[in-house]
């Protein structure tokens, strides 16, 4: 067994010394902050350094490590003049961090030529082998992101995703954020007098006011859930194996699963979701309760029939 | 974990500095901490200690040290132990320091590791309200992307089938990764987390990529435009009030009023389902058999309710 400690540990070290080493000496506030130390873990570590070293282990033989006054100094360690070569794992997490920003469209040159010299040396090839996009197709989330930052009231057009209804609105956003492959904004909403998030690609319009707002002490933890209330709309519906991908994509609750059948229960504003839902899985989903959604599945299908034949 | 990391680096000391490769037992004689130890005892520091090494990304060999290969040693060359320097400026790393905090893989910041070895973390500055998830386990998609950079052929099980896969690259799209990659039966997509059981070949360098393969033209195509159909130009129209948010899941100009636009359709079943997600609010004009197959779905869909 492998302890992530031990090597989280090692590769800090081994990245440590040659930093030390190629500045003679370096202040020790910098250090703390650059490799993220501890006062007591530097130490612990300049220890273990200082009793390593060539075999025979003599006072020649090992490194020299111990802080002079705010002063990291390193020695006798030309073994580990550069630090270890960049795992596959952590290639292909920097790379896909800077991709994720560049993506955005709001990236600074400096994060591009950063990445294109990263790329360079970890895979030549990046540039048709990675792709992390999680697309901004709206183009507001820079907008939004120096929204946040300059604590800027919001107007903002909204088709919502629960009720298929579009609403304007004014936002106070906090974070901006991506996950699940989208950009959510997550904030406090003026109209319903609460936190909300919002899908940045369901934003239709928006508008940046003179308005400052007042941010709160702490921001929430982003997350994408949907809590149901109490006027919600809630069915009950039978999954086959090729409708699965539902689970994936809307916040539903499994009541029970098989290899040929998973039973969901939905929750949405209204029946419209669900509904539409219902049309486009055909013969792969069953409803089993929820009359208010059987009644608007039967009124837009008598609607789509009525155009299409 | 103290007298592990003590070990291990003496032992990268020794293994560096080794002129030649170095037998296990050299290694128990002379590191620092192998020492009177029973051999069964050695033997599983010492396997211990080198699967640290490899996940450091330290590259150790084993070599044969004569021309009869009875005996083999160890070896790390210092020149491919050193990070390949990519010789960011100030700006650069600071770009890359706060990307590499923003954005989580695997349930941490994905960067920081890699930060960390390229000479630590620039100092930033103010609040960036900016963040990613780019979820998945870092596992496998880090052996798949080492793979993918070595030209390494993989081996692993798809929804409980085998599978053999020259991987050609990865790709996050839609919250979800992917691999892009060729086998007997042509070029194939998987998505990652469902992948079981990877088995990355022992050798690099075993297959050449196609010229002016790009996994965008592969991962790109909306979910209707990849399938098996015989294509067939397919017209529909959105009303005013869908038209924009239509037109930006196209990737075209968003609008004012209406949309009637031409798709390429190369997956019935997919096309369908997305044209009732907007209710009735979108109609498909042309051609016949296009508009039957809503109405059939629509049909069955009503039939479900019983």
């Amino acid at each position: 067994m492998t302890s992530a400690r031990t090597v989280s540990r090692l590769s800090r070290i081994l990245a440590l010394i040659p930093y030390v080493l190629d500045r003679q000496s370096a202040d020790v506030g910098e250090i703390m902050e650059r490799f993220g130390y501890t006062e007591d873990q530097l130490t612990r570590d300049l220890n273990t350094i200082f009793v390593c070293g060539l075999p025979g282990y003599g006072p020649g033989d090992l490194m020299e490590a111990y802080i002079d006054e705010d002063e990291v100094i390193i020695d006798a360690a030309d073994f580990f003049a550069k630090a270890p070569r960049l795992t596959p794992s952590e290639a292909l997490g920097l790379l896909a961090a800077g991709l994720t920003v560049i993506g955005t469209g709001e990236a600074s040159p400096a994060l591009e030529s950063a990445v294109a010299k990263l790329s360079k040396v970890v895979m030549p090839d990046a540039d048709t082998s990675l792709v992390v996009d999680v697309l901004d197709q709206s183009h507001h989330v820079g907008v939004l992101r120096d929204a946040a930052a300059d604590s800027k009231v919001v107007k903002i057009v909204y088709r919502s995703v629960g009720k298929e209804e579009t609403t304007e609105r004014e936002i106070e956003p906090w974070s901006v954020f991506a996950t699940l492959g989208r950009w959510y904004v997550l904030g406090h909403c003026r109209l319903v007098e609460g936190q909300r998030t919002f899908r940045i690609d369901r934003i239709k319009e928006l508008e940046v006011l003179d308005e400052t707002f007042e941010r709160p002490a702490s921001v929430p933890e982003p997350g994408v859930g949907y809590s149901p209330s109490k006027d919600d709309v809630t069915c009950v519906v039978d999954l086959q194996p090729a409708a699965r991908w539902v689970l994936e994509y809307y916040p539903v609750d499994v009541l029970s699963e098989s290899s040929h059948k998973t039973r969901i229960r939905f929750h949405s504003p209204d029946a419209e979701v669900p509904a539409r839902l219902l049309l486009r899985l055909g013969t792969d989903a069953q409803l089993v309760e929820g009359p208010e959604v059987a009644a608007r599945v039967e009124e837009i299908g008598r609607a789509l029939l009525a155009k299409y034949r | 974990m103290q007298n592990v990391v003590e070990r291990v680096l003496n032992l990268l000391i020794y293994l560096l500095e080794s002129p030649t490769p170095v037998t296990s037992n050299d290694i128990r004689n002379t590191v620092h901490g192998y020492a009177d130890q029973s051999d069964e005892a050695f033997h599983r520091m010492f396997e211990r200690d080198k699967q640290v090494l490899r996940r450091l990304g330290v590259p150790l060999k084993l070599e044969a040290l004569d021309v009869w290969e009875i005996d083999e040693g160890y070896t790390v060359d210092p020149e491919e132990y050193a990070i390949p320097d990519p010789r960011l400026d100030e700006k650069e790393r600071l770009a890359l320091t706060v990307a590499g905090r923003l954005v989580r893989l695997g349930g941490t910041e994905a960067g920081v590791g890699a930060i960390i070895k390229l000479g630590g973390m620039e100092r930033g500055d103010g609040l960036e309200p900016l963040g990613a998830d780019l979820g998945e386990g870092v596992e496998v998609l880090g052996e798949l992307f080492g793979a993918i950079s070595e030209r390494r052929k993989t081996e692993f099980s798809y929804r409980g089938q085998p599978r053999k896969v020259e991987p050609y690259g990865i790709a996050h799209r839609r919250g979800h990764w992917y691999l892009v990659g060729n086998t007997v039966d042509g070029e194939r997509m998987y998505r990652v987390d469902r992948i079981e059981d990877l088995k990355v070949g022992a050798e690099s360098d075993t297959f050449v990529k196609p010229k002016g393969f790009d996994i965008r033209s592969v991962v790109d195509s909306q979910p209707w435009e990849a399938g098996t159909d015989p294509i067939v130009e397919t017209e529909v129209r959105f009303d005013a009030e869908v038209a924009w948010w239509a037109a930006r899941s196209l990737g075209l100009a968003e609008p004012n009023d209406e949309l009637t636009v031409t798709v390429p359709v190369a997956n019935r079943d997919a096309f369908v389902g997305w044209v009732l997600s907007f209710g009735d609010s979108a109609e498909v004009l042309e051609p016949a058999e296009m508009r039957e197959a809503i109405a059939t779905r629509v049909s069955e869909a009503l039939g479900q309710l019983a």
